[in-house]
């Protein structure tokens, strides 16, 4: 854009109580919801913030966010914006391959979360959630915030990496993911190569985890045998010239599925059972539903889980108010103008789901947990899995799982909370949302 | 009955042609996801049921049906 069109255009309004140091960072730290919506309500549309040192505009309302949802990767650029998850994946990985290679990687992704993929994947969550409950017996407590965290991970490496990967997963495993976690965070968005515990800490684990994933690959080279898994995809997919992915790649693929499924499925899973045990009035909807469906003894399994309308609307109305995911950034490459603005090459987008998803206009009494609420007719007023090109490649197979996951459950078991309600209220650190740890429930064998 | 596409919206995830084979194909592209690519833009009437179900199970709403 010429220095005169710029001339002509207004600049979005800089949001206020900026600090010296570290700009709106210290406030987006300590409650991010609360800073976004006051940033919201200080500039509408658009409002500029300083996330330490990169100018930030949030761009709120389906208007705003349609455009950032819609603008191609040239201009409004998601890899630039997502380096900080470099270390987690890898070199050569996805936000750090060229754009080519990139598209190729993400089409290998999405091919093994495609429709013909996805009917094996509804009876193996299943079988992992009867494995999960075996033992429960007909009463007692659970902690579901582990309780879940343990089982998305099952099922989803049983699903997406198969039944040996599954299998030989061990404690390091889990130890070793929860340290590639914990190396993002709000201060990752400064520097990710800082010298912090944190970061080393990803490093090692990211090292570790390559070896053990190298070598059950080679195991699976070896053997020549036919998977027809994900992981198999992975292994066959081609780049343009003919090549496969190297052995780094194909382990940062893997990990960056995992990374994308996992903490997402797992704190989804946690807020649908909360938010069950909340409210026993809806509980009670749901448990007829799934009957019914049921009623013949039929399998949990992709076919008679096609519609499940009330369970569905529940758990839409779960991301709404508790989305796994609670901002979406793209970095800036070439100035662009709205509604007489310039948004300038250079700058930071941000689009928070929170924020859009407690909108009065399109969610009336926004904070009141009410699954009977019809999804606006408005695209992009409801946006748990984003938009557009970068929208959720998993959102098929996040929406099947918890289907599964509650089909199973639901059927067995009632849950009720062990104290009050205030107990359980959503914590709101690392840049998520979700359910204060512990969380514990109650559970009891249905007699009904 | 109209069938219409929403390419920006299109990854690819193949459900259209799950449901309704006789309207919906999805390609291979040069760059990127694969994307839904409508056979017959105006299907005839018998197919209205299955075109529906492809347009509701679509995970990105990609598909819009106009009378
Ligand atoms: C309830 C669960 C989930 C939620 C709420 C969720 C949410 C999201 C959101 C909001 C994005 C867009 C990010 C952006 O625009 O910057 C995204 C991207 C993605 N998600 Fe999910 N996700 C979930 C589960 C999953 C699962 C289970 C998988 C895979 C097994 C997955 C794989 C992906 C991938 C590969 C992308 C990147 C797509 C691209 O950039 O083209 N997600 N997810
Ligand atoms: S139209 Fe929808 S279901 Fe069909 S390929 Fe595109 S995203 Fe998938």
């Amino acid at each position: 854009m010429s220095e005169a069109a710029k001339a002509e255009l207004k600049r979005p309004p800089i949001v206020s109580g900026a600090s010296k140091e570290g700009g709106h960072m210290p406030e987006f730290e300590k409650d991010y919801c609360a800073f976004i919506s006051r940033a919201h309500a200080e500039g509408g549309e658009l409002a500029e913030f300083d996330f330490g040192g990169q100018e930030t505009i949030l761009m709120s309302g389906p208007d705003a966010q349609e455009v950032f949802f819609r603008t191609p990767d040239e201009v409004f650029s998601q890899a630039q914006a997502y380096q900080v998850m470099v270390p987690v994946f890898g070199p050569g990985v996805i936000f750090d391959a060229t754009p080519e290679r990139c598209k190729t990687q993400l089409k290998i992704q999405v091919d093994a979360l495609r429709y013909q993929n996805m009917k094996n994947y509804a009876s193996v969550i299943a079988q992992e959630v009867e494995d999960w409950i075996s033992d429960w017996g007909d009463e007692g407590e659970v902690e579901i915030l582990h309780a879940f965290h343990e089982l998305t991970m099952h099922t989803a490496t049983h699903c997406l990496l198969g039944k040996e990967f599954r299998h030989s997963m061990t404690e390091e495993f889990f130890s070793l993911y929860k340290d590639l976690q914990a190396g993002v965070q709000a201060i990752s968005f400064v520097d990710p190569y800082m010298q912090q515990p944190v970061f080393a800490a990803r490093d090692r684990a990211r090292e570790r985890l390559e070896e053990i994933i190298s070598e059950l690959v080679a195991t699976r080279r070896a053997s020549g045998k036919e998977y027809g898994d994900a992981l198999e995809t992975f292994m066959t997919g081609t780049y343009k010239d003919g090549s496969h992915l190297t052995d780094t790649e194909l382990t940062g693929l893997i990990i960056a599925t995992m990374f994308a499924g996992h903490h997402t499925s797992s704190g989804a899973g946690a807020g649908t059972l909360l938010e069950i045990a909340k409210h026993p009035e809806y509980a009670a909807e749901l448990k007829a539903e799934l009957d019914e469906i049921y009623k013949d003894g039929e399998e949990i399994s992709h076919a008679s889980m096609r519609a499940i309308p009330k369970l569905e609307s529940f758990i839409n109305e779960v991301l709404r108010l508790h989305p796994p995911l609670v901002i979406l950034m793209r970095r800036v490459m070439e100035d662009v103008e709205y509604n007489g603005y310039l948004i300038e090459k250079g700058k930071t987008v941000a689009v928070s789901i929170y924020e859009s998803h407690i909108n009065p206009e399109y969610f009336p009494d926004p904070h009141k947990f009410d699954p009977h609420r019809q999804e606006p007719e408005r695209m992009f007023a409801y946006i748990p899995f984003g938009g557009g090109r970068h929208k959720c490649a998993g959102n098929a197979f996040a929406i099947l799982q918890l289907k599964a996951i509650f089909s199973a459950l639901l059927r067995r078991y009632d849950f009720e909370l062990v104290g009050p309600a205030e107990d359980y209220e959503d914590e709101r650190a690392n840049m998520t949302i979700r359910p204060k740890d512990p969380c514990i429930l109650r559970y009891k064998r249905r007699t009904d | 009955m109209k069938v219409k596409v929403d390419l920006d919206l299109c990854q690819g995830h193949s459900v259209c042609l799950g449901e309704c084979p006789e309207v919906f194909d999805v390609v291979e592209q040069e760059d990127g996801y694969p994307q839904v690519v409508v056979l017959i833009e105006e299907p005839p009437e018998e197919l209205r049921k299955k075109v529906m179900s492809a347009a509701m199970f679509c995970p990105n709403r990609v598909i819009t049906v106009e009378d």
